[in-house]
């Protein structure tokens, strides 16, 4: 019985938990310095009204951050969510304008979302094709075929149903808005399946060590091609949201939001490597970008700022991570 | 050892690097013969004369962008920033003109630009050790948002240097100007490459960077030149578009990476790098473009222009990777 | 008839007479070699059966088959008389097969108990992981077996041996009917390995059949029942341990007397110092290293797994960074501490990783022969083509290189031919210090003395050669002097006169 006791002895993600609680915590109190900060030289920023409004323009980013980080953490990348987001409007929209339901509209939605997961998931994990290369790719077809499809104008919600507007606009116990809590739903329920779920884990395996995954039984293309496909259907959630929230299926929607979410996500400690990092890290990365543009520019400064910084933060996230991973392997 | 048989009956001194360029390089010449066949049949006025002469036109852009491309790409580095770059260097090259009138000025104005943003991300990449589609997607990003800063709308003409027309408008005998320069480029790249040390040993780096590096070659050099060349390929570029459109467009050039990226693939280079050729290179352009003007003269919607390097994209890597499973087995 | 080991007494009684497992005719080729050439195996259950062979017999290639990492060009695979098919590790492992590799299979993020459950996580209620039973299970596991590791710790965090353990366990987590150990002790402590082989010895008591594969003649003559010998990818012979003598199965293992082996040719070494190494420390691994090697002389580093060849081996030519010591070649200082400067200085490794680190697989032979000389064909900057031709073209004769061309991609080449060039590639170029490390892996051993003949040739021409290598019989045949390591130290420098089998482990050990 040389064994430790058991009180100290944890496992699995507890000790996960143990391990990025120091990146976490440096995250959280990070995202507390930009609100300090704001709160005294932004007007009209620390408020109920714009936290809540902050929150929801932040559940796009978050709930296609989940699949963002999922493909990441399997060691893959998917850049097409943001062409993704204007193209499942199209059917959302059309759908909806015909049949005046919501549900087939959000089926419509959804089955083309899976479409493109699968096609994605296909190219990458069966073909063999760099997910980047693919991801790029379906990024320009499905943006071409939007301008194609719309002929660069948009298609207005006609049906303006209610329950669809409560999606923008809707807030529950009159102050979260409605959006949000989905996002956080979401981030709940994939949280938990990351961390208890077998499926999580093999996703970690995967891109933690894809040979060790493969020994272990795993199958490899499978596990990422199920990610594919959450991260696509993710995406189309956003984009029902955003859908929502402009009124209509526009051919600009998402544009650059791709980057904003992967910036987002190698900010909150999510490493490109695959198999690090975890879903609170991403929502931190998220809510500190989206608090961080609406501060400046409640401080006046041009929007375009934000595409700068935005850049700067991905390519400062990568090295930062990349040096701490070589100081951790060696070499 | 069907391969060695292989390479043996195949020429091997006609390509350097890949003995199966051949092979599909020759495919892609059929591919573009069909093409302008097909197209000629349905449009006639395909051969005319000013169409030639159009295509040819927007060939060159590519094609200078493509040969410092080439070279990154064959050294296993890719640069995504090449299109949001285009469209800076032309805004700050009219706007230098603008200033001193000195085509000269405005020349090196654009040269140091685009140069230096091959340099940060030849930095980023070789020193910070980031991937470089991630580092260059995030310089894509600053220049997008930088040019917006820069100038919100066109930056116009008011210099009306008749060089600075020529540049993208002019001609050497028949020859349009910008086609000269973009064969120039090309020779000198396609010389480099493969018949000087310094091609040899980008070829190398892209093959087996750790064994280059272990042979006492200093590898991140190699890198970082490859990107600066396809900086200065971007300034070159960038001027004869701003020329062409006769004001800076803080909006041109999107899109341009991707069209740079599919034609270097479609010719045979390979993004594993160590593997590919500058004159598959000018074939994948010329594809590329053909397919371009076809859907223009043919009056189908201009919008396809964006869906076609997307699938070409994804189609010439997935061919790619057939060829090295062949070569494998 | 499966067994599960936190379980034991579940299993039914062993049923011998019916093999455990039976492998019939079995051929695997890679590019350029015949790993596997008609190879027969029988796994009694509750017996202990050792797979012996040189590296390169391919031994590891047919573990590999049994465990679904590669498939079989030809042969068949009964288990208990039921043909299998196995087409990845997943169906070797729903048969009950686990096998513990060499290289640490674990996933280095994870904590050790879960990496223990790798396979499958023990699940509760609506399919979430049990990690109650996780902990308690790992616990449990390493109490029986009576292994000394937190199951919370960071896999990642721990050293090399108790990684090994750890995987050694997790092949006893689950059922298992054929265990399979690859070199199980190459990184373990004595302590250790007498903690494993009882952990063996019960697996066989408990009707498992384990499948030892292992070079260390000792292991296998305390722990096997039976012993097959590969050579060549070819099975030389199948016998009861009790009939075979040390003798015996080295005559199997090596086919040929060990002097034929390695050919001396050079005379002895001079007394001008070439390379000088002192102090020498990395953030890693190294620690004050400090060692001399004199022109025309071998000098053979041995370690254990881990002990820290490798990196001394990237460190002394300038590939990996060092935090403290000096290095120099000639009298003259690395310095700045770079593969650039080493190679002007003359000094030079030769990679035991030829894939990820010699070869430009893509590249004609000629290129890669010529990547370390190309100035010295340059014009202006433009290669002199035919010269560089000419001057690779006299090293393929001379070595008796087989290639169909030099425009040959050298990764169509056999190992022992692609070693060849590398070592041609530093010839071009001239150096006063080579560096090999594990050169004769992945070589068959018909090339293997070549190698030797070539490393014999180079000291005989004045370099100084520094030799990292695992393998007793290269080390004692090849070299000079030999120095010993041990977790990133030096441990002894002695003669080859002095040297002893036993002198060497010892100061391995440390």
């Amino acid at each position: 019985m040389s064994l430790a006791s058991t009180d100290t002895m944890k496992a699995g993600p507890s000790m996960l938990a143990r391990l990025f609680a120091r990146q976490e915590l440096a995250l959280l109190l990070c995202l507390i310095l930009v609100i300090a900060f704001f709160s005294f030289t932004a007007e009209n920023f620390f408020s109920v009204r714009n936290m809540t409004n902050v929150l929801g323009q932040a559940s796009l980013a978050l709930t296609a951050g989940i699949g963002c980080a999922i493909v990441f953490i399997s060691g893959e990348v998917d850049i097409s969510i943001g062409s993704l987001l204007a193209t499942i409007a199209l059917p959302l929209i059309i759908i909806m304008n015909d049949t005046n339901s919501l549900l087939l509209g959000v089926g419509g939605a959804l089955l083309f979302g899976l479409i493109i997961g699968v096609v994605n998931g296909y190219l990458t994990a069966y073909a063999g094709i760099n997910s980047l290369i693919v991801t790029l790719g379906t990024m320009f077809i499905m943006r071409g075929g939007v301008y194609l499809y719309t002929g660069q104008r948009a298609i207005p919600d006609d049906a303006a149903l209610d329950s669809f507007i409560a999606l923008s606009d809707g807030r529950l116990f009159n102050v979260v808005p409605y959006s949000a809590v989905i996002a956080i739903v979401l981030l709940v329920v994939f949280a938990y399946m990351m961390q208890h779920r077998p499926f999580g884990r093999q996703i970690y395996a995967v891109g933690g060590n894809p040979e060790v995954a493969r020994l272990a039984g795993y199958d490899v293309r499978r596990v990422k091609f199920i990610c594919f496909v959450i991260s696509a259907l993710l995406a189309t959630v956003a984009g029902i949201i955003l859908a929502a929230r402009v009124g209509s299926a526009q051919h600009t929607a998402g544009l650059n939001f791709e980057f904003q979410v992967v910036a987002a996500t190698v900010l909150g400690g999510v490493s490109l490597a695959g198999g690090i990092g975890s879903l609170t890290g991403m929502a931190l990365g998220v809510l500190i970008l989206q608090f961080l543009s609406n501060g400046l520019r409640g401080l006046g400064l041009p929007t375009e700022w934000q595409l700068v910084i935005t850049g700067m933060i991905i390519i400062a996230a990568v090295a930062f991570d990349e040096a701490k991973r070589r100081r951790i392997v060696g070499g | 050892m069907e391969m060695s048989e292989l390479t043996q009956s195949s020429a091997p001194r006609r390509f350097l690097g890949g003995q199966l360029l051949g092979s599909s390089q020759l495919v892609l010449g059929i591919i573009l013969a069909v093409l302008c066949i097909a197209i000629s049949i349905a449009a006639p006025q395909f051969y005319s004369e000013a169409n030639i002469i159009a295509i040819l036109r927007q060939c060159a852009l590519v094609l200078i962008v493509a040969s410092g491309m080439t070279m990154l790409i064959i050294t296993a580095e890719v640069d995504l920033s090449v299109g949001a770059s285009l469209a800076f260097v032309g805004c700050i090259g009219m706007a230098v003109l603008n200033s001193t009138h000195s085509l000269a000025l405005g020349m090196l104005a654009a040269l140091a630009f685009a140069g230096g943003v091959g340099l940060f991300n030849g930095l980023v990449v070789t020193r910070l050790k980031v991937n470089s589609l991630i580092a260059t997607i995030g310089t894509m990003m600053m220049l997008q948002g930088g040019v917006y800063l820069f100038t919100r709308e066109a930056v116009q003409n008011h210099h009306r240097l008749i060089s600075f027309t020529d540049l993208g408008a002019g001609y050497i005998g028949a020859i349009p100007l910008p086609v000269v320069i973009a064969v120039v480029i090309f020779a000198i790249a396609a010389v480099t490459l493969r018949f000087t040390t310094l091609g040899r040993y980008l070829y190398a780096v892209g093959a087996n960077e750790r064994a280059v590096r272990l042979s006492g070659v200093r590898s991140e050099r190699l890198k970082l030149f490859a990107f600066v060349v396809t900086g200065l390929c971007v300034g070159v570029a960038g001027m004869i578009l701003s020329s062409l459109m006769n004001a800076g467009q803080p909006t041109a050039g999107r899109g341009f990476e991707l069209t740079v990226i599919a034609a270097v693939i479609l010719g045979g280079t390979s993004l594993l790098g160590g593997r590919g050729s500058l004159f598959g290179t000018l074939l994948g352009v010329l594809v590329m473009k053909v397919i371009d003007n076809g859907i223009i003269i043919l009056g189908w919607n201009q919008d396809l222009q964006m869906v076609v390097p997307g699938v070409v994209i994804i189609l010439a890597t997935y061919l790619d990777i057939i060829r090295n499973r062949a070569n494998v087995g | 008839m499966s067994v599960d080991f936190l379980h034991p007494g579940e299993g039914t009684a062993v049923d011998t007479g019916v093999p455990a497992l039976e492998m019939r005719g079995i051929d695997k080729r890679f590019p350029g070699v015949v790993a596997l050439d008609n190879v027969d195996l029988t796994l009694e259950p509750g017996k202990i059966h050792a797979l012996m062979g040189e590296n390169g017999a391919g031994k590891s290639t047919l573990i590999k088959i049994m465990a679904g990492v590669y498939g079989k060009d030809a042969g068949t695979i009964r288990m208990r008389g039921r043909e299998l098919d196995i087409k990845s590790p997943r169906d070797s492992l729903k048969e009950g097969i686990k096998v513990v590799f060499q290289e640490i299979a674990l996933i280095s993020e994870f904590t050790v108990a879960e990496n223990i459950f790798l396979e499958g996580y023990p699940t509760g209620k609506g399919g979430s992981i049990d990690w109650r039973k996780i902990r308690a299970d790992s616990a449990a596991l390493f109490n029986r077996i009576g292994f000394n590791v937190d199951p919370a710790a960071r896999t990642g965090s721990l050293p090399v041996s108790q990684q090994q353990m750890v995987e050694i366990a997790r092949a006893l987590a689950h059922e298992a009917r054929v265990v399979v150990m690859d070199e199980p002790t190459s990184s373990l402590t004595p302590n250790e390995i007498s903690l494993l082989f009882t952990v063996i010895r019960r697996l066989a008591a408990l009707g498992i059949a384990v499948l030892y594969v292992s070079h260390k003649l000792d292991e296998v003559f305390e722990i096997a029942d039976t012993v097959t010998v590969l050579r060549d990818g070819r099975h030389v012979s199948t016998r009861p341990i009790g009939e075979h003598t040390n003798d015996t199965l080295i005559q199997d293992m090596i086919g040929r007397r060990i002097e034929s082996l390695f050919p001396r040719k050079r005379g002895t070494p001079g007394s001008k110092v070439a390379l000088s190494v002192q102090g020498l420390s990395t953030a890693k691994k190294l620690k004050d290293v400090s060692f001399e090697a004199n022109a025309g002389e071998v000098l053979g580093f041995f370690g254990l797994m881990g002990a820290g060849r490798t990196e001394l081996a990237k460190a002394i030519v300038g590939f990996d960074p060092i935090t403290s010591g000096t290095i120099s070649v000639d009298g003259r200082g690395l310095l700045p501490h770079d593969t650039h400067t080493g190679v002007r200085l003359g000094i030079g490794l030769l990679t035991e990783d030829r894939k990820s680190e010699g070869l430009m697989g893509e590249l004609p032979v000629y290129q890669n022969a010529s990547l370390a000389s190309l100035g010295a064909f340059a014009r202006m900057g433009f290669i002199d083509k035919a010269g560089e031709r000419k001057a690779v073209q006299d090293y393929v004769d001379r070595f008796r290189i087989k290639t169909p061309s030099l425009f040959q991609q050298i990764k169509n080449l056999s190992g022992g031919n692609q070693q060849k060039v590398l070592i041609s590639r530093w010839l071009m170029r001239g150096l006063k210090v080579i560096v090999v490390d594990e050169p004769t892996r992945g070589i068959d051993v018909g090339a293997k003395s070549e190698i030797f003949a070539l490393i014999d040739r180079l000291a005989g021409e004045g370099l100084a050669v520094v030799m990292m290598t695992s393998e007793m019989p290269e080390l004692l045949g090849l070299a000079d002097r030999i120095a010993v390591m041990c977790e990133g130290r030096l441990t002894a420098i002695m003669s080859r006169d002095d040297a002893t089998q036993e002198k060497i482990l010892n100061a391995a050990i440390g």
